[in-house]
């Protein structure tokens, strides 16, 4: 297949390959699918790994490449940078939901004792758009002298009416007492036939609450002026961006500014919250700038969990049938996002894989409110409507009298999952737990359910301006190093570096260090949307490519060999005949290191295995029925993500992504209070995540597919296991206790509701 | 004003105390730990005063106020930043250190009471990559992912260990159910006690 390529001038011949993708067997009764395809690299990549190389450390278990940093105490966070003289600041907060801001008044605040800088953050006669709205920046010598000086800021407000619960609002649905949407489908003539053709049809209405995003270290920065160059120790996701936002922003303000530097050496969880530098990134660097001192600012928790954005809250109607095949025939979709004061951000996508032969309608609305706006969430928009879909599912197949796990083989259209399902059935005992039967007497019943994983992302090249790139130098005393100036904001990219460097120079991993963080370094992408690693895995293989035939070349010429006869391999330079130890060979070097920039070419235009990733994950639960109380016991899931790098650190990422599952199915719900407009539940005592009291056994199966869609193939991973849990939770309680809890999260109250509603 | 024997008085604790007692705020009392320790004056009036703290077997001086608590002074004053600010409210665990043995959250516990304690923090824990096997299982385990939870996972797992030996699942699961982390490491965590456990080295 050859599409034209509008980077001909710069890639002037792509060559044809053929490589083989697919994956081995995952069982003794499933079969290889492999294939054989053609790619075109581009002019200059380096040659594309496929299912049959022979790798030597991708996909075993090295260990977190700063994980000895970390379990010591010794990584730096952005939180954790201190100067002599280092100022400490604080945010002084909007109290009301809706308003103007009146009046401002610093002054006294300013001669507080120990105050460096005051900064207004809005203006007087600005809107007041939600509780935490930021009215004033203060920074002095300790975070207690500071909380001292908010409190001298005089701040006065016009408040106005406002509304905290977006099924309050008149764009919103009206509900029965049932908690159904209680409104008309509007007529469409292939739905209604598919409906009225089908042999079972069942309709029903799902819903989910707010989620903060609850990273651990909160957001915010150091910041350290010298002249007018701006150095910033960030939390974020995305240094490159805050980088960008922060010369915008203080330009805009009139500060010259000659340079920004952002690190993010270590950055204490995003899950999607931290890619913007936000109100507090500027004040942190406005602050420092009138202080002419170092100052950090970091949001304290209750901050954290009302100004820093959330999952937003969903509700999702979905009325379908199916025919006397148990295929789905018709799906018919609505759902509504539960938005802050920019109405945007609660889109919900649904498992379109299981309808596809089916008349499908899908319409959503955002609605907003006087709250936080919504930010990506790990998946934004997955786990609410796989929530909803997946539970319809188990609904409708209850009604058609079949298995869930068959009604998903009969519907899901796609291949690679259908392996996966009858994998992990196996794995996890399926078929005898889903037809263990509950004593109708007992206090305690267990149940089973199931859910499917997916996402879609195979990595991108680069920036509108500028494709992606790391620096790899390899040093005379043989000590390699592998540097992009994105951030590992705890997925493993740092080892993914040493782990791909390591293995296309034939060294191993503890030779190699993998450096992110810091924006003096090559570009790479904000971490969103599971793309850090596919988008920057290819160009780590194209440094330690350039840089192992610099190598190569330096050791042809010592030995007087064309260098064709030269391979850099299991820890040896050299011919078939004569080979130097890797460290013996870099001595060549003489003082100053090989050095290289490789480069993210984008994608093979050629069609790919599979477009995305898949998994599934299975739930055991166990439901106190005089309680209503809803532990998790068990869970299982499979996961692709191509190519699987460093499988241990995969390993955590999918297992974490189930534990956050188990949270948002049973824990997790932001509690506002309309009469203030303020979160009740603002802070880790009320607002509550799991911990290693409510945690399952779990397990996971890393399952790496050889994509073919570029020369390492790695695909996105932070999301895709996110998308199942909560669904395969809801489904286990739906089957313990025999009726659908339709709204997260499945608290006590709701599971007694359910039971009594038999 | 009653306190627990061995942590001094928390800042909720005091608080509370403050109120019904009505103590002036011109002058406070301060906790009597001073037949254990060093000799501390009777009352600290507003502003820095000069303590000495013994920190991983070294004692060290600091000027803190009265109100700071022992995770300000250890991060902001003595920049030991392994103990991390995450709710500072006593709920997620993260500013965990071992305050004559027992595992206390730093940020409920004020730095003057701490004087005449041994404090262990994780920093104590190892000297380069050298370091303590629970530590190293940690990293074997893949225990930490963002790793900001884990130096306060450390600290609880250690107290867990040294006071249990070999814990089981269940006493893991109590003892760590302080201990909040986002990215979701609890399994492995629990794995890494267990393997320090059976390999002898608490």
């Amino acid at each position: 297949m050859t599409t034209p390529n509008p980077d001909a001038s710069r890639n002037p011949t792509p060559r044809e390959t053929q490589i083989t993708v697919g994956y081995k067997a995952l069982s003794p009764n499933q079969k290889d699918r492999l294939e054989k395809i053609k790619v075109n690299p581009a002019e200059g990549d380096a040659p594309p790994w496929d299912a049959l190389t022979n790798y030597k450390t991708v996909g075993t278990d090295v260990d977190r490449i700063d994980g000895m940093q970390k379990a010591t105490g010794r990584a730096k966070y952005a939180y954790d940078i201190n100067f002599p003289d280092l100022q400490q600041a604080m945010i002084l907060r909007a109290p009301i939901a809706r308003g103007v801001l009146k009046s401002l008044n610093l002054e006294e605040a300013r001669a507080m004792p120990g105050i460096s800088a005051v900064v207004a953050l809005k203006q007087e006669g600005s809107k007041v758009r939600m509780v935490g709205d930021a009215i004033a920046a203060v920074s002095g010598k300790t975070l207690d002298m500071v909380r001292d000086a908010i409190e001298k800021i005089r701040a006065d407000y016009d408040k106005e009416l406002h509304n905290v619960d977006y099924l309050m609002d008149e764009e919103a649905p009206m509900l029965t007492d049932d908690g159904d949407i209680d409104e008309d489908w509007p007529e469409d003539a292939k739905i209604d036939k598919a409906l009225a053709g089908a042999k079972h049809t069942h309709s029903g209405t799902y819903r989910t609450e707010v989620q903060t995003h609850s990273s651990l270290e909160s957001h915010g920065s150091t910041c350290r002026w010298d002249g007018n160059n701006l150095e910033v120790w960030s939390s974020t996701q995305a240094t490159f961006g805050v980088r960008g936002e922060l010369a915008r922003a203080l330009g805009a303000r009139n500060i010259k500014v000659d340079s920004v530097d952002v690190h993010s050496e270590f950055v204490g969880g995003g899950f999607g919250s931290k890619f913007s530098a936000g109100i507090e990134g500027f004040a942190c660097a406005l602050l420092a700038h009138e202080a002419k001192l170092p100052v950090k600012l970091m949001l304290d928790r209750f901050e954290e969990h009302t100004t820093t954005g959330n999952r937003p809250s969903s509700l999702m109607q979905v009325r379908g049938g199916i025919d006397e095949n148990g295929k789905i025939t018709a799906w018919d979709w609505r759902s509504f996002g539960g938005c802050g004061f920019t109405g945007r951000g609660g889109a919900v996508r649904y498992p379109s894989y299981y309808m596809q032969g089916a008349a499908t309608r899908r319409k959503h609305r955002d609605i907003a409110c006087d709250t936080d706006p919504a930010r990506s969430m790990r998946a934004p928009g997955y786990p609410q409507g796989w929530f909803g879909a997946e539970m319809f599912l188990d609904e409708l197949a209850a009604k058609a009298g079949m298995d869930p796990l068959e009604f998903r083989l009969k519907n899901d259209s796609e291949a690679m999952r259908l392996d996966q399902w009858q994998f992990a059935a196996e794995k996890f005992g399926w078929e005898k737990a889903r037809n263990r039967k509950n004593d109708p007497n007992a206090r305690y019943v267990t149940g089973v359910g199931c859910a499917s994983a997916r996402w879609g992302q195979l990595g991108r090249h680069g920036g509108r301006r500028s494709r992606y790139g790391i620096t790899c130098r390899i040093h005379p005393d043989g000590r390699v190093e592998s540097r992009n100036g994105a951030q590992d904001i705890g997925t493993g990219l740092k080892t993914v570096l040493q782990i791909l460097t390591a293995e296309e120079l034939g060294i191993p991993a503890s030779s190699v260090s993998g450096i992110t963080g810091h924006t003096s370094d090559p570009l790479g992408p904000g971490s969103g949307g599971s793309t850090t690693t596919p988008s920057i895995a290819p160009a780590v293989r194209h440094a330690a490519w350039l840089a192992k035939k610099e190598l190569i070349a330096l050791v042809a010429k010592h030995m007087g060999v064309p260098e064709a006869d030269v391979t850099c391999a299991d820890g040896k330079v050299g011919t078939k005949d004569a080979k130097l130890d890797f460290a013996e060979a870099c001595k060549l070097i003489g003082q100053t290191p090989i050095e290289v920039h490789g480069e993210r070419y984008p994608n093979y235009r050629d069609r790919p295995f599979h477009p995305g990733v898949c998994g599934a994950q299975f739930a055991e639960v166990r439901v106190d029925t005089w309680t209503g109380e809803v532990q998790v016991t068990r869970m299982f899931g499979i996961q692709d993500c191509g190519l699987v790098i460093a499988k241990k650190l995969a390993e955590s990422q999918v297992l974490g992504a189930m534990i956050q599952g188990v949270s948002y199915a049973v824990h997790e719900q932001r509690i506002m209070d309309q009469r203030s407009g303020r979160m009740l539940n603002g802070d880790f005592l009320r607002y509550k995540i799991t911990g290693t009291k409510d945690l399952p056994e779990l397990e996971c199966y890393m399952h790496s597919v050889a994509n073919g869609h570029n020369n390492t193939g790695a695909a996105g991973l932070g999301e895709p296991p996110s998308t199942a849990s909560a669904a395969a939770i809801g489904n286990a309680v739906f089957h313990a206790i025999g009726s659908p809890v339709r709204h997260l999260p499945i608290t006590p109250e709701k599971v007694l509701a359910a039971i009594a509603s038999k | 004003m009653s306190h627990p024997p061995d942590h001094g008085v928390s800042r909720r604790s005091f608080l509370k105390g403050s109120a019904v007692a009505g103590i002036a705020s011109t002058g406070l009392t301060a906790a009597t730990k001073a037949a254990a320790g060093p000799p501390v004056p009777d009352s600290f009036g507003p502003g820095e005063h000069e303590i000495t703290l013994s920190v991983n077997g070294q004692k060290k001086k600091v000027k803190v106020e009265t109100r700071t608590t022992l995770l300000d002074a250890l991060r902001d004053r003595m920049d030991m930043t392994g103990a991390k600010k995450i709710c500072d409210r006593g709920a997620c665990g993260g500013c965990t250190v071992l305050v004559d043995d027992q595992p206390v959250n730093s940020c409920l516990m004020l730095a003057m009471d701490a004087v005449g304690s041994e404090l262990r923090t994780v920093e104590g824990l190892a000297n380069g990559d050298d370091a303590h096997p629970l530590v190293k299982n940690f990293v074997t385990c893949d225990a930490l992912q963002c790793g900001f939870c884990t130096p306060g996972m450390v600290m609880s797992s250690l107290a867990c260990l040294e006071s249990r030996g070999k814990p089981t699942p269940e006493e893991m699961r109590r003892d760590l159910s302080g201990n909040l982390c986002r990215c979701g490491t609890y399994g492995r965590v629990m794995d890494a006690i267990d393997k320090t456990a059976k390999e002898g080295g608490k």
